[in-house]
């Protein structure tokens, strides 16, 4: 991937970017996303538009993490386009094993009738229970809770809403379940 | 979140950063951790009583530094490991100083051999070289651990194993100073088994130790 005289030099954003300059990051951030959507696109053509705009997110999130790594006297492009590359495998790596666990139904028992519509709610039967189980929990596992389980939001909608890292979340909610799990069977 | 939301993010949460040194620097600050301890080490077991006969014999110089050479590589190499982008060439680094060492205790076990017929080839029981090595391994290995978790985590097994490589390596390094076994053939399997069993058990820690869900909660927005 080569740069045009009249791209900015990506080396020397990134340096600034180091020292914390916001400009000079954004500048090379804006320049970046359209290499990075166009290789990801060439490397994953079978993806929809959705998922390569994810796929760039996660190579920007992960670039972000390391930017300390970067060495101003080393090339810019080959430093991202091997963090991209690493990114993409691991992606993969998450399909296959997200694939090997999902299990393809052709009619999801829905009746009240059906136990197996039922074991979740039989569980947790007293609302209350869990409405105070919830209360108790710490602020971040709490609004964690309430924005992804009790308002639905994606990882990535609840980590613009809370200001938080979608990491960080993930890690709040997996604490929070755990902690209601244990409130919840003491009951 | 979409993409340009994100960026304001990552702009929002942009701080200054200290640059990671190259890995050569990271590797002579990592040998400033571990070599006090390895002489506190040393001291504490006591030096062998023959050590300074031993450093007029050219084969236990060269084995010597062989193992401190391949602890030295393989470091770099680690710390190497964790930057995007940086030749891969460098991973080979510790293959020659690793074959000198190899070559070195197997030419002597070939000697021995030669001279004492199988007799001189016998092999006891020697446990302590794995603890041995293990403890004295074990500082370099947490500056070690500490320190590569601050780079990329590109190549979570081979980036341990030759982060365990290096510190078990230098282990063995300060083994041969207090422990006053020559035998080739002792030396091959019981000390250099236990750097290479350490280093290949430590491997399997790899992406516990190192992977991008800590490095982006940690350190991102």
């Amino acid at each position: 991937m080569t740069q045009t005289p009249d791209e900015p030099i990506l080396e020397a954003l990134m340096q600034a970017a180091q020292q914390g300059d916001k400009q000079a990051y954004a500048r090379l951030l804006k320049a970046i996303v359209p290499k990075l959507q166009v290789s990801i696109r060439r490397q994953r053509p079978f993806l929809p538009t959705a998922d390569i705009e994810d796929l760039v997110q996660e190579v920007l999130v992960s670039m972000h993490a390391v930017r300390a790594t970067y060495d101003p006297s080393r090339p810019f492009m080959p430093w991202l386009m091997a963090i991209a590359r690493n990114r993409l495998v691991d992606s993969v790596r998450v399909y296959a094993r997200s694939k090997a666990n999902e299990v393809n139904v052709d009619e999801y028992p829905v009746t009240f009738s059906d136990d197996a519509a039922n074991n979740v709610v039989d569980s947790y039967r007293d609302p209350e229970a869990l409405r105070k189980a919830i209360q108790m929990l710490p602020q971040g596992q709490r609004e964690a809770v309430e924005l992804l389980k009790l308002r639905q939001m994606s990882l990535k909608e609840a980590a613009a809403a809370s200001g938080t890292s979608v990491g960080a979340l993930k890690v709040s909610v997996h604490r929070a379940i755990g902690a209601l799990r244990k409130a919840l069977s003491k009951d | 979140m979409d993409t340009q939301h994100l960026i304001d993010t990552l702009i929002d949460n942009s701080r200054p950063v200290q640059r990671l040194p190259r890995p050569w620097v990271r590797c002579a600050l990592w040998l400033a951790i571990a070599v006090p301890y390895l002489a506190l080490i040393v001291v504490m077991m006591s030096p062998r009583p023959d050590l300074a006969t031993k450093f007029a014999e050219s084969r236990f110089l060269i084995e010597q530094l062989a193992a401190l050479a391949t602890a030295v590589t393989a470091a770099i190499a680690a710390f190497a490991a964790t930057v995007p982008g940086y030749n891969r060439k460098v991973l080979l680094l510790p293959v020659i100083p690793l074959a000198v060492w190899l070559g070195v205790l197997g030419q002597g076990c070939i000697s021995t051999w030669l001279h004492l017929g199988s007799a001189g080839l016998s092999l006891q029981s020697d446990w302590i070289c794995l603890p041995a090595i293990a403890l004295a391994g074990a500082v370099p290995a947490i500056a070690m651990v500490v320190m590569l978790r601050r780079g990329a985590p590109m190549m979570p097994y081979l980036t341990v194993a030759l982060g365990a490589l290096a510190s078990a390596g230098l282990g063995n390094f300060a083994l041969r100073l207090f422990h006053a076994q020559d035998a080739s053939l002792m030396v091959l399997v019981w000390q250099f088994g236990s750097v290479f069993l350490l280093a290949a058990s430590a491997t399997y820690a790899g992406p516990y130790l190192l992977n991008w869900r800590s490095v982006v909660t940690n350190r991102s927005v």
